[in-house]
Protein backbone atom coordinates (compact mmCIF):
# COMPACT_ATOMS: atom_id res chain seq x y z
CA UNK A 1 0.00 0.00 0.00
CA UNK A 2 2.76 2.55 0.56
CA UNK A 3 6.36 2.59 1.50
CA UNK A 4 7.68 2.08 5.01
CA UNK A 5 6.48 4.59 7.59
CA UNK A 6 8.87 7.50 8.01
CA UNK A 7 8.00 9.90 10.84
CA UNK A 8 10.45 12.55 9.68
CA UNK A 9 8.35 13.02 6.56
CA UNK A 10 5.45 14.23 8.71
CA UNK A 11 7.46 17.26 9.74
CA UNK A 12 8.72 17.69 6.20
CA UNK A 13 5.23 17.71 4.70
CA UNK A 14 3.72 20.24 7.10
CA UNK A 15 5.21 23.41 5.52
CA UNK A 16 4.22 22.26 2.01
CA UNK A 17 0.66 21.59 3.08
CA UNK A 18 0.46 24.64 5.32
CA UNK A 19 1.04 26.74 2.24
CA UNK A 20 -2.43 25.74 1.05
CA UNK A 21 -4.21 26.64 4.28
CA UNK A 22 -5.05 29.97 2.63
CA UNK A 23 -7.29 28.26 0.09
CA UNK A 24 -9.11 26.42 2.88
CA UNK A 25 -9.59 29.65 4.83
CA UNK A 26 -10.75 31.45 1.67
CA UNK A 27 -13.45 28.84 1.11
CA UNK A 28 -14.41 29.10 4.77
CA UNK A 29 -14.55 32.91 4.90
CA UNK A 30 -16.49 33.29 1.65
CA UNK A 31 -18.99 30.57 2.49
CA UNK A 32 -19.57 31.84 6.02
CA UNK A 33 -20.10 35.40 4.79
CA UNK A 34 -22.54 34.36 2.05
CA UNK A 35 -24.13 31.88 4.45
CA UNK A 36 -24.83 34.64 6.99
CA UNK A 37 -26.62 36.71 4.35
CA UNK A 38 -28.56 33.69 3.14
CA UNK A 39 -29.36 32.72 6.73
CA UNK A 40 -30.87 36.12 7.51
CA UNK A 41 -32.80 36.07 4.24
CA UNK A 42 -34.14 32.61 5.00
CA UNK A 43 -35.00 33.38 8.61
CA UNK A 44 -37.24 36.35 7.73
CA UNK A 45 -40.01 34.40 5.93
CA UNK A 46 -40.01 31.87 8.76
CA UNK A 47 -40.42 34.48 11.49
CA UNK A 48 -43.06 36.56 9.76
CA UNK A 49 -44.77 33.45 8.35
CA UNK A 50 -44.83 34.80 4.79
CA UNK A 51 -46.94 32.27 2.85
CA UNK A 52 -45.24 30.14 0.16
CA UNK A 53 -41.80 31.55 1.01
CA UNK A 54 -42.20 30.09 4.49
CA UNK A 55 -42.87 26.61 3.07
CA UNK A 56 -40.01 26.95 0.60
CA UNK A 57 -37.59 27.81 3.39
CA UNK A 58 -38.83 24.85 5.44
CA UNK A 59 -38.18 22.60 2.44
CA UNK A 60 -34.75 24.15 1.89
CA UNK A 61 -33.66 23.72 5.50
CA UNK A 62 -35.04 20.19 5.65
CA UNK A 63 -33.21 19.19 2.48
CA UNK A 64 -29.89 20.63 3.61
CA UNK A 65 -30.21 19.00 7.04
CA UNK A 66 -31.31 15.76 5.38
CA UNK A 67 -28.47 15.19 2.95
CA UNK A 68 -24.71 14.79 3.39
CA UNK A 69 -22.54 17.72 2.40
CA UNK A 70 -20.79 15.45 -0.07
CA UNK A 71 -24.05 14.87 -1.96
CA UNK A 72 -24.81 18.60 -1.87
CA UNK A 73 -21.37 19.27 -3.29
CA UNK A 74 -21.96 16.89 -6.19
CA UNK A 75 -25.46 18.23 -6.80
CA UNK A 76 -24.17 21.80 -7.09
CA UNK A 77 -21.16 20.76 -9.13
CA UNK A 78 -23.20 18.81 -11.68
CA UNK A 79 -26.54 20.53 -11.25
CA UNK A 80 -25.70 24.24 -11.33
CA UNK A 81 -24.23 24.19 -14.87
CA UNK A 82 -27.29 22.28 -16.08
CA UNK A 83 -29.68 24.74 -14.46
CA UNK A 84 -27.78 27.81 -15.64
CA UNK A 85 -27.62 26.46 -19.15
CA UNK A 86 -31.38 26.87 -19.37
CA UNK A 87 -30.93 30.63 -19.01
CA UNK A 88 -27.96 30.50 -21.36
CA UNK A 89 -25.17 31.09 -18.88
CA UNK A 90 -22.15 28.94 -19.43
CA UNK A 91 -20.34 28.11 -16.20
CA UNK A 92 -18.51 25.02 -17.39
CA UNK A 93 -15.23 26.92 -17.28
CA UNK A 94 -15.80 28.16 -13.74
CA UNK A 95 -13.17 26.96 -11.29
CA UNK A 96 -14.21 24.21 -8.90
CA UNK A 97 -13.58 26.41 -5.86
CA UNK A 98 -16.61 28.55 -6.71
CA UNK A 99 -18.86 25.50 -6.67
CA UNK A 100 -17.46 24.62 -3.29
CA UNK A 101 -18.10 28.11 -1.95
CA UNK A 102 -21.65 28.08 -3.30
CA UNK A 103 -22.35 24.67 -1.78
CA UNK A 104 -21.00 25.56 1.63
CA UNK A 105 -22.80 28.92 1.56
CA UNK A 106 -26.10 27.17 0.83
CA UNK A 107 -25.39 24.63 3.53
CA UNK A 108 -24.34 27.20 6.11
CA UNK A 109 -27.28 29.42 5.22
CA UNK A 110 -29.73 26.71 6.23
CA UNK A 111 -28.00 26.18 9.55
CA UNK A 112 -27.70 29.89 10.25
CA UNK A 113 -31.36 30.56 9.48
CA UNK A 114 -32.37 28.05 12.15
CA UNK A 115 -29.85 29.48 14.61
CA UNK A 116 -31.07 33.06 14.06
CA UNK A 117 -34.70 32.07 14.36
CA UNK A 118 -34.03 30.23 17.60
CA UNK A 119 -31.97 33.10 18.98
CA UNK A 120 -34.63 35.72 18.25
CA UNK A 121 -37.27 33.55 19.86
CA UNK A 122 -35.02 33.09 22.87
CA UNK A 123 -35.03 36.80 23.66
CA UNK A 124 -37.43 37.38 26.53
CA UNK A 125 -40.79 38.76 25.45
CA UNK A 126 -40.62 41.25 28.29
CA UNK A 127 -37.82 43.03 26.43
CA UNK A 128 -40.13 43.76 23.51
CA UNK A 129 -42.92 44.83 25.84
CA UNK A 130 -40.54 47.15 27.66
CA UNK A 131 -39.37 48.64 24.36
CA UNK A 132 -42.93 49.29 23.26
CA UNK A 133 -43.82 50.77 26.63
CA UNK A 134 -41.13 53.44 26.23
CA UNK A 135 -42.57 54.26 22.81
CA UNK A 136 -40.25 52.45 20.40
CA UNK A 137 -41.55 51.43 17.02
CA UNK A 138 -41.35 47.77 16.05
CA UNK A 139 -38.34 48.46 13.79
CA UNK A 140 -36.52 50.26 16.58
CA UNK A 141 -37.41 47.47 18.95
CA UNK A 142 -36.02 44.85 16.57
CA UNK A 143 -32.76 46.58 15.70
CA UNK A 144 -31.98 48.17 19.05
CA UNK A 145 -33.34 45.73 21.58
CA UNK A 146 -33.99 42.27 20.19
CA UNK A 147 -31.25 41.86 17.59
CA UNK A 148 -28.24 42.77 19.78
CA UNK A 149 -29.39 40.26 22.39
CA UNK A 150 -30.19 37.63 19.78
CA UNK A 151 -26.71 37.96 18.30
CA UNK A 152 -25.22 37.26 21.69
CA UNK A 153 -27.39 34.18 22.10
CA UNK A 154 -26.66 32.98 18.57
CA UNK A 155 -22.91 33.44 18.77
CA UNK A 156 -21.86 30.10 20.34
CA UNK A 157 -23.91 28.19 17.78
CA UNK A 158 -22.52 30.23 14.90
CA UNK A 159 -19.03 29.58 16.23
CA UNK A 160 -19.74 25.84 16.28
CA UNK A 161 -20.98 26.03 12.71
CA UNK A 162 -17.83 27.84 11.64
CA UNK A 163 -15.65 25.14 13.16
CA UNK A 164 -17.81 22.39 11.67
CA UNK A 165 -17.61 24.11 8.32
CA UNK A 166 -13.83 24.33 8.58
CA UNK A 167 -13.68 20.58 9.02
CA UNK A 168 -16.14 20.07 6.17
CA UNK A 169 -13.93 21.99 3.74
CA UNK A 170 -11.70 18.91 3.80
CA UNK A 171 -14.19 17.36 1.35
CA UNK A 172 -13.74 20.07 -1.29
CA UNK A 173 -10.92 18.12 -2.92
CA UNK A 174 -13.44 15.53 -4.15
CA UNK A 175 -14.44 17.89 -6.96
CA UNK A 176 -10.84 18.83 -7.66
CA UNK A 177 -10.14 21.90 -5.54
CA UNK A 178 -6.48 22.48 -4.73
CA UNK A 179 -6.79 23.10 -1.00
CA UNK A 180 -4.77 21.37 1.72
CA UNK A 181 -6.44 18.03 1.05
CA UNK A 182 -6.01 18.43 -2.70
CA UNK A 183 -2.34 19.20 -2.27
CA UNK A 184 -2.09 16.23 0.07
CA UNK A 185 -3.54 14.04 -2.66
CA UNK A 186 -0.89 15.12 -5.16
CA UNK A 187 1.80 14.62 -2.50
CA UNK A 188 0.57 11.07 -2.04
CA UNK A 189 0.73 10.32 -5.74
CA UNK A 190 4.20 11.82 -5.88
CA UNK A 191 5.70 10.17 -2.79
CA UNK A 192 3.41 7.21 -1.98
CA UNK A 193 3.58 8.17 1.70
CA UNK A 194 -0.16 8.42 2.33
CA UNK A 195 -0.11 7.90 6.08
CA UNK A 196 2.46 10.62 6.72
CA UNK A 197 0.51 13.09 4.57
CA UNK A 198 -2.71 12.42 6.45
CA UNK A 199 -1.00 12.71 9.83
CA UNK A 200 0.48 16.06 8.77
CA UNK A 201 -2.93 17.21 7.60
CA UNK A 202 -4.50 16.11 10.89
CA UNK A 203 -1.93 18.12 12.80
CA UNK A 204 -2.63 21.23 10.73
CA UNK A 205 -6.40 20.88 10.99
CA UNK A 206 -6.22 20.24 14.71
CA UNK A 207 -4.03 23.29 15.29
CA UNK A 208 -6.32 25.52 13.25
CA UNK A 209 -9.43 24.19 15.01
CA UNK A 210 -7.83 24.75 18.43
CA UNK A 211 -6.89 28.29 17.42
CA UNK A 212 -10.43 28.96 16.23
CA UNK A 213 -11.93 27.51 19.41
CA UNK A 214 -9.70 29.71 21.58
CA UNK A 215 -10.41 32.87 19.59
CA UNK A 216 -14.14 32.32 19.31
CA UNK A 217 -14.30 31.42 23.00
CA UNK A 218 -12.64 34.75 23.87
CA UNK A 219 -15.09 36.60 21.63
CA UNK A 220 -17.98 34.82 23.30
CA UNK A 221 -16.74 35.96 26.70
CA UNK A 222 -16.50 39.49 25.36
CA UNK A 223 -20.10 39.42 24.08
CA UNK A 224 -21.28 38.18 27.45
CA UNK A 225 -19.40 40.81 29.44
CA UNK A 226 -22.60 42.53 30.60
CA UNK A 227 -24.30 39.30 31.57
CA UNK A 228 -24.58 38.48 35.22
CA UNK A 229 -22.35 35.68 36.36
CA UNK A 230 -23.81 32.20 36.53
CA UNK A 231 -26.14 31.55 39.43
CA UNK A 232 -23.88 28.84 40.70
CA UNK A 233 -20.99 31.28 40.85
CA UNK A 234 -23.11 33.83 42.70
CA UNK A 235 -24.30 31.39 45.32
CA UNK B 1 -27.01 18.53 -20.70
CA UNK B 2 -30.62 17.95 -19.81
CA UNK B 3 -32.00 16.24 -16.79
CA UNK B 4 -33.27 12.74 -17.49
CA UNK B 5 -36.08 12.44 -14.94
CA UNK B 6 -36.95 8.75 -15.53
CA UNK B 7 -33.31 7.87 -14.95
CA UNK B 8 -33.55 9.23 -11.40
CA UNK B 9 -35.96 6.38 -10.65
CA UNK B 10 -33.66 3.83 -12.32
CA UNK B 11 -30.73 5.15 -10.31
CA UNK B 12 -32.84 5.18 -7.15
CA UNK B 13 -33.61 1.47 -7.51
CA UNK B 14 -29.94 0.72 -8.04
CA UNK B 15 -28.69 2.91 -5.19
CA UNK B 16 -31.20 1.72 -2.58
CA UNK B 17 -29.64 -1.76 -2.80
CA UNK B 18 -26.60 -0.46 -0.91
CA UNK B 19 -28.70 0.94 1.92
CA UNK B 20 -27.69 -1.92 4.29
CA UNK B 21 -24.03 -0.90 4.08
CA UNK B 22 -24.86 2.69 4.93
CA UNK B 23 -26.96 1.49 7.86
CA UNK B 24 -24.12 -0.74 9.09
CA UNK B 25 -21.73 2.19 8.76
CA UNK B 26 -24.09 4.29 10.86
CA UNK B 27 -25.37 1.89 13.51
CA UNK B 28 -22.22 -0.08 14.35
CA UNK B 29 -20.03 3.00 14.99
CA UNK B 30 -22.77 4.57 17.10
CA UNK B 31 -23.21 1.39 19.16
CA UNK B 32 -19.46 0.98 19.76
CA UNK B 33 -19.10 4.72 20.14
CA UNK B 34 -21.77 4.71 22.83
CA UNK B 35 -19.72 2.31 24.96
CA UNK B 36 -16.57 4.36 24.39
CA UNK B 37 -18.44 7.58 25.00
CA UNK B 38 -20.03 6.38 28.23
CA UNK B 39 -16.66 5.23 29.58
CA UNK B 40 -14.94 8.44 28.57
CA UNK B 41 -17.75 10.58 29.97
CA UNK B 42 -17.58 8.81 33.34
CA UNK B 43 -13.80 9.15 33.41
CA UNK B 44 -14.12 12.84 32.73
CA UNK B 45 -16.86 13.38 35.30
CA UNK B 46 -15.11 11.50 38.11
CA UNK B 47 -11.76 12.98 37.04
CA UNK B 48 -10.04 9.59 37.29
CA UNK B 49 -6.33 10.13 37.63
CA UNK B 50 -4.13 9.75 34.50
CA UNK B 51 -7.07 8.53 32.46
CA UNK B 52 -8.66 11.97 32.76
CA UNK B 53 -6.00 13.73 30.68
CA UNK B 54 -6.01 10.96 28.11
CA UNK B 55 -9.80 11.16 27.82
CA UNK B 56 -9.68 14.93 27.38
CA UNK B 57 -7.03 14.63 24.71
CA UNK B 58 -8.95 11.94 22.88
CA UNK B 59 -12.20 13.92 22.80
CA UNK B 60 -10.49 17.16 21.83
CA UNK B 61 -8.44 15.58 19.04
CA UNK B 62 -11.25 13.59 17.47
CA UNK B 63 -13.65 16.51 17.62
CA UNK B 64 -10.97 18.84 16.31
CA UNK B 65 -10.04 16.98 13.13
CA UNK B 66 -12.20 16.14 10.12
CA UNK B 67 -13.56 12.59 10.19
CA UNK B 68 -12.06 11.94 6.76
CA UNK B 69 -8.65 12.18 8.47
CA UNK B 70 -9.56 9.46 10.96
CA UNK B 71 -10.71 7.20 8.16
CA UNK B 72 -7.60 7.83 6.06
CA UNK B 73 -5.09 7.53 8.90
CA UNK B 74 -6.63 4.24 10.05
CA UNK B 75 -7.09 2.97 6.51
CA UNK B 76 -3.40 3.49 5.73
CA UNK B 77 -2.00 3.16 9.23
CA UNK B 78 -3.40 -0.12 10.56
CA UNK B 79 -2.22 -2.27 7.63
CA UNK B 80 1.27 -0.80 8.00
CA UNK B 81 1.22 -1.53 11.71
CA UNK B 82 0.01 -5.10 11.22
CA UNK B 83 2.53 -5.69 8.47
CA UNK B 84 5.34 -4.55 10.71
CA UNK B 85 4.21 -6.66 13.65
CA UNK B 86 3.64 -9.73 11.50
CA UNK B 87 7.02 -9.48 9.81
CA UNK B 88 8.70 -9.16 13.17
CA UNK B 89 7.02 -12.20 14.66
CA UNK B 90 6.69 -14.15 11.44
CA UNK B 91 2.94 -14.14 11.59
CA UNK B 92 1.47 -14.70 8.20
CA UNK B 93 -1.24 -12.06 8.11
CA UNK B 94 -2.15 -10.60 4.77
CA UNK B 95 -3.40 -7.11 5.37
CA UNK B 96 -4.87 -6.72 1.91
CA UNK B 97 -7.34 -9.47 2.80
CA UNK B 98 -8.86 -7.36 5.57
CA UNK B 99 -12.13 -5.86 4.31
CA UNK B 100 -11.97 -2.08 3.99
CA UNK B 101 -15.25 -1.66 5.84
CA UNK B 102 -13.50 -2.78 9.03
CA UNK B 103 -11.13 0.20 8.91
CA UNK B 104 -13.99 2.57 8.25
CA UNK B 105 -15.95 1.09 11.16
CA UNK B 106 -12.99 1.50 13.53
CA UNK B 107 -12.43 5.11 12.46
CA UNK B 108 -16.09 6.05 12.70
CA UNK B 109 -16.45 4.31 16.08
CA UNK B 110 -13.57 6.30 17.53
CA UNK B 111 -15.03 9.53 16.17
CA UNK B 112 -18.52 8.63 17.42
CA UNK B 113 -17.08 7.86 20.86
CA UNK B 114 -15.64 11.35 21.13
CA UNK B 115 -18.85 13.07 20.07
CA UNK B 116 -21.05 10.80 22.20
CA UNK B 117 -18.94 11.32 25.30
CA UNK B 118 -19.61 15.06 25.09
CA UNK B 119 -23.34 14.46 24.70
CA UNK B 120 -23.50 11.98 27.59
CA UNK B 121 -21.36 14.21 29.78
CA UNK B 122 -23.56 17.25 29.24
CA UNK B 123 -26.60 15.06 29.84
CA UNK B 124 -25.22 13.86 33.17
CA UNK B 125 -24.30 17.38 34.20
CA UNK B 126 -27.79 18.64 33.47
CA UNK B 127 -29.44 16.18 35.87
CA UNK B 128 -30.07 18.16 39.03
CA UNK B 129 -27.89 17.42 42.04
CA UNK B 130 -31.02 16.97 44.15
CA UNK B 131 -31.54 13.64 42.38
CA UNK B 132 -28.12 12.46 43.47
CA UNK B 133 -28.65 13.68 47.02
CA UNK B 134 -31.99 11.90 47.18
CA UNK B 135 -30.37 8.69 45.93
CA UNK B 136 -27.64 8.91 48.59
CA UNK B 137 -30.18 9.71 51.28
CA UNK B 138 -32.02 6.43 50.68
CA UNK B 139 -28.69 4.63 51.02
CA UNK B 140 -27.69 4.00 47.42
CA UNK B 141 -24.04 3.59 46.63
CA UNK B 142 -22.27 5.92 44.22
CA UNK B 143 -22.48 3.25 41.54
CA UNK B 144 -26.18 2.60 42.09
CA UNK B 145 -26.99 6.31 42.08
CA UNK B 146 -25.18 6.80 38.79
CA UNK B 147 -26.59 3.81 36.94
CA UNK B 148 -30.10 3.75 38.38
CA UNK B 149 -30.89 7.41 38.93
CA UNK B 150 -28.64 9.79 37.04
CA UNK B 151 -27.85 7.96 33.80
CA UNK B 152 -31.42 7.06 32.82
CA UNK B 153 -32.45 10.69 33.19
CA UNK B 154 -29.31 11.93 31.46
CA UNK B 155 -29.87 9.67 28.47
CA UNK B 156 -33.54 10.67 28.20
CA UNK B 157 -32.52 14.33 28.24
CA UNK B 158 -29.95 13.66 25.53
CA UNK B 159 -32.36 12.22 22.96
CA UNK B 160 -32.43 15.35 20.76
CA UNK B 161 -28.62 15.43 20.77
CA UNK B 162 -28.45 11.72 19.98
CA UNK B 163 -30.78 12.27 17.03
CA UNK B 164 -28.59 15.05 15.68
CA UNK B 165 -25.55 12.84 16.01
CA UNK B 166 -27.33 9.90 14.41
CA UNK B 167 -28.26 12.02 11.42
CA UNK B 168 -24.75 13.46 11.38
CA UNK B 169 -23.20 10.01 11.24
CA UNK B 170 -25.69 8.84 8.65
CA UNK B 171 -24.34 11.66 6.51
CA UNK B 172 -20.75 11.14 7.54
CA UNK B 173 -20.88 7.54 6.34
CA UNK B 174 -20.94 9.01 2.83
CA UNK B 175 -17.22 9.76 3.26
CA UNK B 176 -16.58 6.02 3.16
CA UNK B 177 -17.03 6.12 -0.60
CA UNK B 178 -13.66 7.88 -0.80
CA UNK B 179 -12.01 4.62 0.26
CA UNK B 180 -14.13 2.83 -2.38
CA UNK B 181 -16.76 1.51 0.00
CA UNK B 182 -19.96 0.76 -1.92
CA UNK B 183 -22.48 2.47 0.34
CA UNK B 184 -25.17 4.89 -0.87
CA UNK B 185 -22.82 7.57 -2.17
CA UNK B 186 -20.40 5.02 -3.57
CA UNK B 187 -23.24 3.25 -5.36
CA UNK B 188 -24.48 6.58 -6.70
CA UNK B 189 -21.01 7.31 -7.98
CA UNK B 190 -20.86 3.96 -9.77
CA UNK B 191 -24.31 4.41 -11.32
CA UNK B 192 -23.31 7.93 -12.32
CA UNK B 193 -20.05 7.08 -13.97
CA UNK B 194 -21.27 3.96 -15.79
CA UNK B 195 -24.21 5.87 -17.30
CA UNK B 196 -22.53 9.30 -17.41
CA UNK B 197 -25.56 10.73 -15.65
CA UNK B 198 -24.02 12.33 -12.58
CA UNK B 199 -26.74 14.77 -11.64
CA UNK B 200 -29.56 12.24 -11.81
CA UNK B 201 -27.65 9.67 -9.74
CA UNK B 202 -26.82 12.14 -6.99
CA UNK B 203 -30.38 13.47 -6.94
CA UNK B 204 -31.52 9.89 -6.32
CA UNK B 205 -28.92 9.46 -3.56
CA UNK B 206 -29.99 12.77 -2.05
CA UNK B 207 -33.60 11.61 -1.94
CA UNK B 208 -32.60 8.40 -0.14
CA UNK B 209 -30.63 10.30 2.50
CA UNK B 210 -33.35 12.89 2.89
CA UNK B 211 -36.01 10.23 3.37
CA UNK B 212 -33.87 8.40 5.91
CA UNK B 213 -33.25 11.61 7.84
CA UNK B 214 -36.92 12.50 8.00
CA UNK B 215 -37.70 8.98 9.19
CA UNK B 216 -35.03 9.11 11.90
CA UNK B 217 -36.27 12.48 13.10
CA UNK B 218 -39.85 11.21 13.23
CA UNK B 219 -38.89 8.14 15.24
CA UNK B 220 -36.85 10.25 17.62
CA UNK B 221 -39.76 12.63 18.15
CA UNK B 222 -42.05 9.74 19.13
CA UNK B 223 -39.37 8.22 21.32
CA UNK B 224 -38.74 11.48 23.11
CA UNK B 225 -42.44 11.92 23.75
CA UNK B 226 -42.66 8.43 25.26
CA UNK B 227 -39.48 8.60 27.32
CA UNK B 228 -40.07 12.02 28.80
CA UNK B 229 -43.77 11.48 29.44
CA UNK B 230 -43.04 10.78 33.13
CA UNK B 231 -40.79 13.72 33.70
CA UNK B 232 -42.90 16.54 32.33
CA UNK B 233 -44.04 18.94 34.98
CA UNK B 234 -47.42 20.54 35.45
CA UNK B 235 -50.81 18.88 35.57
CA UNK B 236 -51.62 16.25 33.00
Amino acid sequence: MGKAFDPSLIIEFIPTLFHYLGVTLQILAASIFLGLILGVAAAIPRMFKIPILNQLVILYVSFIRGTPILIQLFLVFYGLPAVLQIIKIDVSKLEAIYFVIITYAISNGAGFSEIFRGAIRAVDKGQTEAAYSVGMTSTQNFFRIVMPQALRIAFPNVANSVIGSLKDTSLAFTIGVMDMMGRGDTLISATAHALEVYISLSIIYYSVVLLFEKTLGKLEKYFNRYQKADLSAAA
Amino acid sequence: MTIDIPFIWTAFKEIIKSLPITLILTLVPLAIGFLIGLTVALVRIYKTRFLYQAANGYVSFFRGTPIIMHIMVIYYGIPLLIDQVSSKFDLNIQTNKIPIILFVLIALSLAAGAYLSEIIRSGIISVSTGQLEAAYSVGMTKYQAMFRIVLPQALALSIPNFTNLFVGFLHTSSIAFLVSEKELTGAANIVASTNLKFLEAFIAAGIVYWGLTIMVEGISFLLEKKVTSYSRGGVS
